[in-house]
């Protein structure tokens, strides 16, 4: 799968594209992990390019959540067509994430305060 | 009905194979992802299922037989597939559904998947039959919203 990475201000933007299942979702996994190991402490997933979603994907999202839990870290996601969005709701995962329509609204919400 | 029948390893190459011809078969017959989804996350969510749990450790050796169905000129068009393994016998859908109203510090991590195949799918039968777990799924393909 292709994933690209872009650093926005205080934020890394995360872009997966193609199916987030069962066979792919570790490649992103990997990169989410390595990328939070090193230091980072303000993720945006951009979820635009993603074809559909499977319970695998939703898994690395909910990974990311619990290890950036503690303020000031923090995961937005965004770029969520109609059905990435339904898995998500199906599974009760909407209230867990922080959640903007486009890129430049979860870099904002990310970047908008400073860093404490 | 336009049927493809595939036999494909436990592993996840075997599991890929199998979603590179779904999405063939519906690029085919120009149905779009908008409507295909559900069908596709199904498939990975049942594959996944076999290759990581009901076959584990037998990856190569074993083999998943699965048959895509797909009715284009039904209104809506109608997918239906059947996956059959030889692994022990499971029935998927004996499983509990997970509570999904726990933060995020309290979410069990998978026990999804097979929860999610069944708010997905119109209809989902399991059988064991022959010494073999059959999974039957169909779905008339409309947009789906929650």
């Amino acid at each position: 799968m292709q994933i690209d990475e872009e650093q926005a201000g205080a934020a890394l933007v995360i872009a997966p594209a193609g199916r987030l299942d069962s066979v792919s979702s570790s490649e992103l996994e990997k990169l989410v992990v390595s990328r939070i190991e090193g230091g980072e402490r303000r993720l945006v997933i951009d979820l635009a390019g993603v074809e559909y979603i499977s319970s695998a994907g939703l898994r690395v999202l909910l990974l990311a959540a619990k290890r950036l839990k503690e303020p000031p870290s923090a995961l937005v996601l965004c770029g969520m067509g109609p059905g990435v969005r339904t898995v998500l709701e199906l599974a009760g995962f909407l209230p867990l994430f922080a959640v903007e329509p486009g890129r430049e609204q979860a870099i904002a919400r990310l970047g908008g305060a400073a860093l404490a | 009905m336009d049927t493809r029948r595939l036999s494909v390893p436990a592993t996840d190459d075997g599991v890929r194979i199998v979603l590179d011809a779904v999405a063939a078969l519906m690029a085919t017959h120009g149905l779009s992802k908008a409507v295909t989804w559900p069908v596709e996350v199904s498939l990975d969510e049942v594959l996944a299922n076999v290759v990581h749990h009901g076959l584990e450790g037998r990856g190569a050796e074993s083999a998943v037989e699965v048959e895509l169905g797909l009715d284009p000129a039904a209104e809506p068009p109608l997918c239906e597939v059947v996956v059959v393994d030889d692994g022990p016998e499971f029935d998927p859908l004996s499983a509990l559904a997970p509570d999904t109203s726990l933060g995020v510090e309290d979410r069990p991590i998978g026990g999804l998947g097979i929860a999610l195949v069944r708010k997905l799918m119109d209809e989902v039968e399991y059988e064991r039959r022959d010494g073999r777990n059959r999974l039957r799924l169909a779905r008339r393909l409309v947009p789906m919203e929650a």
